[in-house]
């Protein structure tokens, strides 16, 4: 009934119901669900709508699914469902390089963008290290961060405006220009459970006249670390300073010689972009800072290729940990800037009272964290140290005033831990909003919300 | 509208919320007051019994300084958070007219996006965390301190922009911005033949001016001088070094477009720019109105010369100030009492509204003024606006009649 009904919408050859042909859409980056009833491939905004109300007719929850590099099960069905994957619809449907704005679908990859209009001299900003197979509605959907979020900011400071099919079906848009509530910031990060993004507006901005990166080494990670939090306590913001440690940068070294120092137990890596005036002091700034917290070393790269290696690096660490264990897990929280050392050292605390091996490669201007959690999935004791570890850390970024996700979402993995950082009342002014969009949880149900929220979506008296 | 409202300022967030849940139940309509700054914005409230004054919350909660962060209670004024930030090198570039009285709060519910924000983005992308009381007493607290935070819905952007009518902000959490940068400011007259090559000059530059204006009438806004030529003024920001560069750049741009002798504005270059912000929002008392529409940067030329013209038609006397680099324009339009605008304010608002549905009214005390589209035409998504107010505030009690769609 479902299938005839998708297929009599779509056509035969955008609809798959066969277990084998579901079978990865069960997964995302963190982990894996119950096999969706249908999967269908929409090729226009139409045929979204068509899908939802058919969906729904049938009584059948939607999860809307980019690449599926997601990090916290987001784009995983948990209770069966419709999966919207957006593969078909990856075009850039008009480009305005005048005003800086772009006009996309939900499943063009995020690099893809970057590439075309750079012979504009123009580039999207939100750099996610996963860039290369991400989407821009997945990106959307999670309000992905990036090394270069520092000072350009998340996804959601570049999303202009959308077009978004509702739980019925219905076709609305919104524009942070409009009048009245700013629904496209609401809608960004929302993970898919307020309405499905079939087109958006995203910003532009232009390619930076100067780029310069530097390495700096250090003999301990907690040198590495205050020297991060005296960058930005020095007010000196970077556009991106990102933080590797040697589990990381021997991994990243053997898979792909990108220019770390392995005999360091942690490197930063900094980039500031802008104009060629201001780098001669940004550099003496940093290097000076740096020095101070006994750096082994400080150096420039000299050329763009080396500059692209670094960074190629950089965003393949956590493919590159295969050679250390079969699998690894990450984890995402974000701490205040000046708590960056005692973070880190509870993470080094967590992972050895747990005897597991732990990389981190993280954003670190941001207080951003990401320790890589490395064990064997077919080791029973080894999957329950890891949670416990991931667990742990989660804690200690609370304690230190920070939140338990800062870029990956809160998907399936985190909806629980929601209920350490927010209190009933303010989970149940959050679900005011899932109320008006999806009254019925029909959009990825089982996401965000901790499973008791339902009773504490009773307005309190 | 009753004439005695009861007045409160509630000195913590829990009075504030048991106000908010007394009113709620008694079925009494609020209107919240920051520094009453912005009464030229929305409709006047359909019904008021009670005056809630956010004066009694205006404390800073914590500068984390190290962590380029700070929290404050709403009610905290622009310029006091803006002075302290200054002292310890840092800023937040929110830009609202008198600072001296506009608060944290009512700016951020506003939502004015201003003329630095192609530089360094909206005012809601500084809001890391907020608290928020709601209509029914709930106090309802989002984000946090730290600077990337993803853990379930953006609520604080989503009370950014919401006018008073979803709940009361009580505390705002923001990250600030280091280095304040040091500013210059370029003031030109712009005779009608330079302006098409100076504006696109202007929008080309490579060190891009944190802002641009291109201004007609207004003549406070600028040196106080009438005349009948335009004026161009332009902010520079950024370091020393760059400052140099930059204003060689831009000096031989608007030579190239023919641009007379300008004058450059160091010291006091900010109140210069303050100057132009706080003419957004001058009225001329009764016999005027002025509007704000939001648009494309190589639109702005051709849109603000047939609202003039429009203008011309209506023999309504018409000035404007285009902010070049993000495509704003801003419309005042006069006659020489308030009865001569009274018998035309209404058929020009309907004409305006014709060529430019979005086109807001900002300033004006025009009692005509609850007859005009003072939100525009109503965006695509209002049905779904309404529903959001009707979750948040089921009784109305905030702030009612006054926003989009008369929410
Ligand atoms: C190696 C690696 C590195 C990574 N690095 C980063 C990083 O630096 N920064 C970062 O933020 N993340 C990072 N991630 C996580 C992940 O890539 C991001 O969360 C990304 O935004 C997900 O995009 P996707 O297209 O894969 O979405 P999916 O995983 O398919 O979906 C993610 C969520 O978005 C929803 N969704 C997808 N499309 C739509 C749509 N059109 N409308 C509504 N909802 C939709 C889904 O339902 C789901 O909830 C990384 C992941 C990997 C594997
Ligand atoms: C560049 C620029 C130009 C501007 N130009 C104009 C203009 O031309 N006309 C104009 O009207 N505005 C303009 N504004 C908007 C500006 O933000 C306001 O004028 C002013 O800053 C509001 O601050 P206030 O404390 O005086 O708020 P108020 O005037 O007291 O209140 C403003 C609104 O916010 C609500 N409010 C106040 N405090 C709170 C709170 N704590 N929680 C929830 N709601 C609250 C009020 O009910 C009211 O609806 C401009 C802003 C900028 C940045």
């Amino acid at each position: 009934m479902l299938k005839e009904r998708l297929i009599d919408a779509l056509g035969s050859d955008a609809v798959k119901t066969a277990p084998e042909d579901l079978a990865v859409y069960a997964f995302d980056a963190y982990t894996d669900g119950r096999l969706p009833t249908a999967v269908v491939l929409p090729a226009s905004t139409r045929d979204v709508s068509a899908v939802v109300k058919v969906a729904r007719a049938c009584g059948e929850p939607i999860i809307a699914r980019g690449a599926g590099t997601g990090l916290c099960g987001g784009a995983v069905p948990i209770i069966g469902g419709v999966v919207i994957s957006f593969a078909r619809m990856n075009r850039i449907l008009s480009l305005d390089a005048h005003n800086y704005r772009a006009h996309v679908q939900p499943g063009l990859i995020n690099l893809d963008l970057s590439n075309h209009v750079a012979s504009d001299g123009l580039f999207y900003a939100p750099d996610p290290a996963s860039q290369k197979i991400s989407t821009i509605g997945g990106n959307i959907a999670t309000n992905a961060g990036g090394p270069h979020c520092l000072s350009y900011g998340t996804t959601v400071n570049h999303v202009l405006a959308l077009e978004v099919v509702d739980d019925r079906g219905e076709v609305f848009t919104t524009s942070c220009d409009d009048p009245g509530y700013d629904l496209t910031a609401a809608l960004v990060g929302s993970e898919g459970t307020l309405g499905i993004v079939t087109s958006a507006w995203v910003r532009l901005m232009r390619l930076p006249e100067a780029v310069r990166v530097w390495v700096a080494a250090f003999g301990d990670i907690d040198a590495a670390s205050a020297a991060v939090s005296a960058i930005i306590a020095g007010g000196i913001v970077p556009t991106a300073l990102e933080m590797m440690d040697a589990v990381i940068t021997q991994a990243v070294e053997a898979a792909f010689h990108a220019g770390y120092p392995t005999d360091a137990a942690a490197v930063l890596l900094i980039e500031n972009a802008g104009f060629e005036d201001d780098m001669a002091t940004c550099e003496s700034a940093i290097a000076a800072i740096v020095k101070e917290h006994g750096a082994l070393s400080w150096r420039a790269a000299h050329t763009a290729e080396e500059r692209a290696a670094l960074w190629a690096g950089r965003k393949g660490a956590a493919g590159a940990t295969g050679r250390i264990a079969p699998n690894y897990y990450t984890q995402d929280l974000c701490v205040p800037r000046s708590k960056l050392p005692q973070a880190l050292r509870a993470v080094e605390e967590a992972a050895s009272a747990h005897r597991i091996t732990v990389g981190n490669v993280f954003h670190a201007g941001d207080g951003n964290l990401h320790p890589l959690l490395m064990y064997d999935k077919r080791r029973r004791d080894q999957v329950g140290a890891v949670v416990e570890t991931g667990n742990a850390i989660l804690r200690s970024a609370i304690d230190l005033g920070g939140t338990i996700s800062g870029e990956h979402g809160v998907g399936w993995e985190k909806r629980e831990a929601m209920t350490r950082v927010y209190s009933t009342a303010d989970l149940a002014t959050m679900a005011r909003v899932r109320d008006v969009f999806d009254p019925q949880r029909a959009l990825n149900p089982e996401k965000i919300f901790p499973s008791g929220a339902r009773c504490a979506e009773v307005t309190p008296p | 509208m009753r004439t005695v409202a009861e007045r409160t300022a509630p000195e913590s967030v829990e009075a504030l919320s048991e106000v908010l849940a007394r009113c709620d139940r008694e079925r009494r309509k609020i209107l919240i007051v920051g520094g009453n700054t912005l009464n030229g914005m929305g409709f006047p409230p359909e019904q008021l019994d009670v005056t809630l004054l956010t004066s009694g919350l205006a404390a800073i909660v914590a500068y984390e300084r190290s962590d380029l962060t700070i929290a404050a209670q709403a009610g905290a004024t622009i310029q006091m958070v803006g002075a302290l930030l200054a002292a310890n090198g840092q800023f937040v570039p929110f830009d609202a007219p008198r600072p001296q009285y506009a608060t944290l709060g009512g700016t951020l519910a506003a939502g004015w996006l201003g003329p630095r924000r192609h530089l360094y983005g909206r005012p809601r992308d500084y809001v890391l965390g907020s608290t928020i009381v709601l209509a029914d007493g709930t106090i309802a607290r989002a984000g946090g301190m730290v600077v990337k935070n993803v853990a379930g819905y953006d609520m604080s952007r989503l009370y950014v922009g919401s006018f008073g009518t979803l709940g009361v902000l009580a505390q705002v959490n923001l990250k600030t911005l280091a280095r304040h940068p040091c500013a210059r400011v370029f003031l030109a007259p712009l005779p009608e033949r330079t302006r098409t090559r100076a504006c696109h000059q202007l929008e080309a530059l490579a060190i891009r001016p944190a802002a641009a204006f291109w201004i007609e009438g207004f003549h406070n806004a600028v040196d106080g001088e009438a005349g009948p030529e335009g004026r161009v003024v332009v902010m520079l920001e950024g370091s020393e070094a760059l400052l140099e560069r930059a204003t060689r750049d831009l000096r031989s741009a608007l030579g190239r477009a023919g641009v007379p002798e300008t004058r450059i504005v160091d010291a006091g270059a900010r109140e210069s720019f303050e100057r132009v912000i706080d003419s957004y929002i001058a009225s001329l008392g009764e016999r005027s109105v002025t509007y704000r529409l939001y648009g494309m940067p190589d639109e702005s030329e051709r849109r603000v010369l047939a609202l003039q013209e429009l203008a011309q038609r209506f023999l309504l006397r018409a000035e404007s100030i285009v902010d070049v680099m993000n495509g704003d324009i801003v419309l005042r339009v006069s006659d020489l009492d308030a009865h001569a605008l009274g018998a035309k304010i209404e058929a020009f608002d309907d004409a305006l509204h014709e060529g430019e549905p979005q086109a807001q009214v900002v300033a004006g005390e025009h009692p005509h003024r609850v007859y005009l589209r003072v939100w525009g035409a109503p965006p695509s998504s209002i049905e779904r606006m309404r529903a959001l107010k009707a979750r948040f505030d089921p009784n109305g009690t905030l702030n009612p009649g006054r926003f989009v769609g008369g929410i």
